[in-house]
């Protein structure tokens, strides 16, 4: 790409947003679905039995815990069930599918599937923080005392929580995209590599 | 690039942990975001007087719509990536002071279009807004930063040498 045309990259961009993001939410389910299974194995390993499973539900996953809910009656629900919308922590992926494709560099689709795979641990990380932050922070005392986290880790969990929400979602696809697309970078930028 | 990446990293991640103190929410986000919301209000009032501003709050004083700018919308955490984009890279200090300027204020200008639009869009149809809010914006705006980012690195000489950052 010449270094003049940064405009019609951005137009490009901007033309393949509509598509990537209408792709992204009509198989949402297909893309949600390895996170929702890193989801439980992160979940089911870290945590000891916190976590009988995880269901998918289309973009929607539900932590099925071993934890009484703080106001349970006869009849409840007898455990606690956290929901996440993973829709909320992957929508870089469509503004990752824009970049890659306005760029027109050889080999879009392996960036595509290499993107992807890259930002799945990423996304994990995210839901991991959310369900924990519901699960440890926001479900009350009673639901936190049955966890058992310390202050510490409390803290932890909503700096992680904070950090999977706010920058991760955004950050780490444009990460993704300018390592993939250094050549691009470094000749539209006129310098050599570091 | 494996400096600049590092710098980067490590730049965002201090500044994101120095965001969430609460000395730096009370002294900076808050009165920032309280700016950004009479700021916005400003501006709207220029074609619709019916609206107003209450710390964070928009609000419509003819339908009592109103929007709260959250974290996430204040546009302190893009302007926080951009920052440290703009640190990280190796450039001399002149140049990045002139980036962090244009690129704040170039963030913060769509950051309000982004308040607008969503006031207006809520107005309109709540699941548009819903989707636009969780999705669409969040993405256009760390795009924004991005492109801030690539026209200030097209400024820099072409043969200019490596430096600290």
């Amino acid at each position: 790409m010449r270094a003049n045309s940064l405009g019609r990259f951005v137009l490009r961009v901007i033309a393949w947003l509509p598509l990537t993001f209408a792709c992204w939410y009509l198989a949402a389910p297909l893309f949600v679905w390895p996170v929702a299974v890193l989801s439980e194995i992160v979940t089911r390993n870290a945590f000891g039995d916190l976590v009988k499973t995880v269901e998918q539900n289309g973009p929607l996953l539900n932590f099925i815990t071993s934890l009484r809910p703080g106001q349970a009656t006869s009849g409840a629900k007898t455990v606690l069930e956290v929901e996440c919308n993973v829709l909320l922590f992957t929508f870089g992926l469509p503004m990752l599918a824009a970049l890659i494709l306005a760029a027109r560099e050889p080999h879009r689709v392996r960036h595509l599937l290499i993107g992807y795979a890259v930002l799945l641990p990423l996304q994990t990380f995210s839901v991991v923080a959310d369900f924990l932050k519901n699960a440890a922070i926001l479900a009350g005392p009673a639901v936190a005392s049955q966890i058992g986290f310390t202050s510490l880790q409390r803290e932890a969990i909503a700096f992680s929580y904070q950090f999977g929400t706010l920058i991760l979602p955004t950050v780490a696809p444009a990460v993704v995209w300018v390592l993939m697309h250094r050549r691009f970078l470094e000749s539209f930028a006129g310098r050599e590599g570091e | 690039m494996v400096r600049f990446f590092l710098w980067f990293l490590l730049l965002q991640a201090t500044l994101f942990g120095l965001e969430l103190t609460p000395w730096v929410q009370e002294w900076f986000v808050v009165p920032w975001t309280n700016t950004l919301a009479a700021t916005s209000a400003g501006l709207v009032k220029l074609f619709d007087p019916e609206v107003l501003a209450t710390g964070k709050v928009l609000q419509s004083a003819s339908n009592g719509f109103a929007v709260s700018i959250e974290a996430g919308c204040n546009g302190v955490e893009a302007t926080i990536v951009l920052v440290a984009a703009i640190l990280a890279f190796p450039a001399g200090w002149k140049r990045k002071l002139i980036g962090l300027a244009a690129g704040i204020v170039a963030v913060q200008g769509l950051n309000i279009v982004r308040v607008i639009s969503l006031f207006y869009i809520g107005q309109w149809n709540f699941n548009v807004f819903e989707w636009v809010h969780l999705y669409v914006w969040q993405a256009l705006i760390m795009l924004d930063v991005l492109i801030v980012w690539l026209l200030w690195v097209r400024t820099l000489p072409r043969a200019a040498p490596a430096t600290a950052a």
